[in-house]
């Protein structure tokens, strides 16, 4: 959720153990962040924004686009766009030409270990105009595959599409050379890293929240469900609570302002803009605008912990008698944020709680209608061991509250029946428990003999993913 | 297979059939090698103090990563007996138990779940399984219920 900074290192893992000596990379792509790193290590090295940017050079006919990644490029620039590759509606992607450039970005630019290659033929060290951007790939061909020595462990939303497998799976045979692939269901490796085998796994992500019950490491289908109401949705919410203060709050993202004045709390922005000799995209904007938000949705956004709803008599009071939290915005405005701090998210939880937005929810999307409708889809005699074993993922229920609330909810739902929730308290853990849980699987000495071989695809085809990784 | 690639040693399932044929063992408790490579067992008992068996799995222990020793998971199967509330007799259920505290290191946790399939299929006969995280999960009153599906008296 948090806009977080690469981190320099890209040395190979110190933390080579049990002479498992495997330079495995693990992938796990989602719609706001793309997260990469070294099998065997408790974080992924380089956690991206799935955003990129697309420069345009030239007009009309003549103008030809360039695709630059890293977070340190979305910064103003002219003609400038911010895209996404992923399609916000499904968390899986929707642009392979983007998607794989941007993989190979994080996998091969930022990870990539020293090759034996000579820099001047490695493709690193190619003239690029601005000194930034993505690796040349054009002329792969011409040269050693670029991953020929490491093995990948890529994730996927239990519902990615067969043809969206096989074509990873070409990917990283044909164009990066991995001598070994696999691919493993988030909510699987969420589960495992739970220590738990059959769960009901609950993530709140970016663009979605899904539930997925597992039983026996198997994701049981029927039971998936997912919605909207994520991250993003929660900005939506945040934006109208803005939009309808009295006054009215603009949103002026960092980059905008040049410098500013303190001033008191309510009072206006004293603060001086910049000015940029060329038009700065929509897209881009918006894009600013969501890390202000997020960092307001992280700072000051609570849920309201129950029991009950939020709207029920009484609760707003106790709200309002507690202490606030101040938000100072990049301009200087500030003011102390009570009850709305509570109302944003509560729309999470209770449809008709939801502020007026562009994307309105309805009750079968909420949370609690969601974990409803997946135990509802499973064997009666699966529930009980599902609602024991409830795992819970993903950035967005890292809000303050979120926990309490959801354990509410679950004993009114079902009362009598008992229900445990397991919920990482390290925020890596939780953040990244689908990447954590593929880079210790694939650190595994024994998991060589599960890995797709390269002679395997090679005879087989790219089918062969679909037998394999169940 | 199971997902991690781990096997399952000759030794659990001839201590198995010990345990339902021959009725030598009354638990077996069964652990991944210091390797993470294969299950084996590590200890098959005939004792039936159910105290006994719990405390050899709440203090179960694994060395995580950096040598530090902490909580660790386990499988189990146990040959639980119980009489029905009915008045209509005992009931034998082999039960597997598969044991991760929640507070073992994620290492451990990932490497026991993700392995638990290969040690199930092995072992034909199973009537019921648990997954149990916290001590209460392990507890005896717990395990009856779910065990007897809440028939026992």
């Amino acid at each position: 959720m948090s806009s977080q900074h690469p981190l320099p290192n890209t040395q190979q893992p110190s933390d080579v153990y049990g002479g498992d000596e495997v330079s495995a990379l693990v992938l796990d792509a989602g719609y706001c962040h793309t997260r990469a790193g070294f099998a065997g290590e408790d974080v992924p090295k380089s956690v991206l924004p799935s955003f990129y940017g697309s420069l345009k050079t030239g007009d009309g006919d003549a103008a030809t686009y360039r695709d630059i990644f890293g977070d340190e490029c979305l910064i103003p620039r002219a003609d400038f766009e911010v895209k996404n590759y992923m399609s916000r509606a499904e968390s899986i992607v929707e642009d392979w030409d983007a998607a794989t450039k941007m993989w190979e970005h994080v996998l091969i630019k930022r990870l990539q270990p020293e090759k034996p290659t000579p820099p001047s033929k490695n493709g690193l060290n190619d003239p690029v105009p601005d000194g930034e951007g993505d690796v040349a790939m054009d002329d792969v061909e011409d040269q050693e595959k670029p991953l020929a020595e490491s093995p990948l462990l890529m994730t996927e939303a239990p519902w990615n599409t067969g043809k969206a497998r096989e074509k990873v799976i070409e990917i990283a045979m044909e164009s990066w050379g991995c001598p070994a692939f696999w691919l493993s269901r988030t909510p699987v490796l969420a589960a495992f890293a739970a220590g738990k085998a059959s769960a009901l796994v609950i993530d709140v992500g970016g663009a979605n929240t899904s539930v997925t019950a597992i039983h026996d490491g198997m994701v049981l289908k029927r039971s998936i469900q997912k919605s909207p109401v994520g991250g993003l949705w929660l900005s939506g919410q945040i934006r109208s609570m803005w939009d309808n203060n009295d006054p009215k709050i603009d949103i002026v993202p960092s980059y905008m302002v040049e410098n500013k004045t303190p001033v008191d709390a309510g009072a206006p922005a004293q603060a001086k803009l910049r000015k940029f000799p060329y038009e700065i995209s929509q897209s881009f904007r918006t894009y600013e605008e969501e890390r202000l938000v997020t960092e307001f949705k992280e700072s000051v956004v609570e849920v309201w912990r129950g029991p009950g709803r939020y709207s029920n008599p009484g609760n707003e009071d106790i709200v309002r008698s507690q202490p606030g939290r101040v938000f100072e915005m990049p301009n200087g405005s500030n003011q102390m944020w009570r009850e709305q701090r509570f109302r944003v998210s509560e729309g999470m939880w209770d449809e008709t709680a939801a502020l007026p937005a562009a994307e309105s929810i309805t009750k079968a999307q909420t949370i609690p209608e969601l974990i409803k409708a997946a135990v509802n889809a499973v064997d009666v005699d699966l529930r009980p061991n599902l609602l024991g074993n409830i795992v819970i993922t993903g950035g967005t229920s890292l809000l303050n509250g979120f926990g309490d609330r959801l354990n509410n909810e679950l004993m009114a739902m079902y009362p009598g029946m008992k229900i445990k929730i397991h919920a990482p308290g390290l925020t890596t853990e939780r953040r990244f428990s689908a990447w954590l849980g593929g880079s210790i699987l694939a650190s595994l000495g024994t998991f060589h003999q599960m890995w797709i071989s390269r002679k395997e695809y090679e005879e087989n085809g790219a089918g062969i993913v679909e037998k394999r990784c169940k | 297979m199971s997902q991690s690639g781990a096997t399952v040693s000759q030794e659990c399932i001839t201590a198995f059939n010990d345990l339902k044929l021959a009725k030598k063992y009354k638990y077996i408790v069964f652990k991944l090698s210091d390797d993470n490579r294969e299950i084996v067992v590590e200890e098959a008992s005939a004792d039936k103090d159910w105290e006994a068996f719990r405390e050899k799995l709440v203090n179960a222990t694994t060395k995580s990563r950096s040598g530090a020793v902490g909580k660790g998971p386990r499988y189990a199967v146990y040959d639980f007996e119980y009489s029905l509330a009915s008045g209509e007799g005992s009931r034998n259920k082999i039960t597997f138990i598969a044991w991760s505290p929640d507070e073992a290191n994620v290492m451990a946790k990932m490497v026991y779940a993700s392995s638990k399939e290969a040690l199930k299929r092995s072992l034909n006969g199973i009537a019921t399984e648990l997954q149990a995280n916290d001590n209460d999960d392990v507890e005896y009153d717990t395990v009856l219920k779910v065990v007897s599906k809440g028939l026992a008296g």
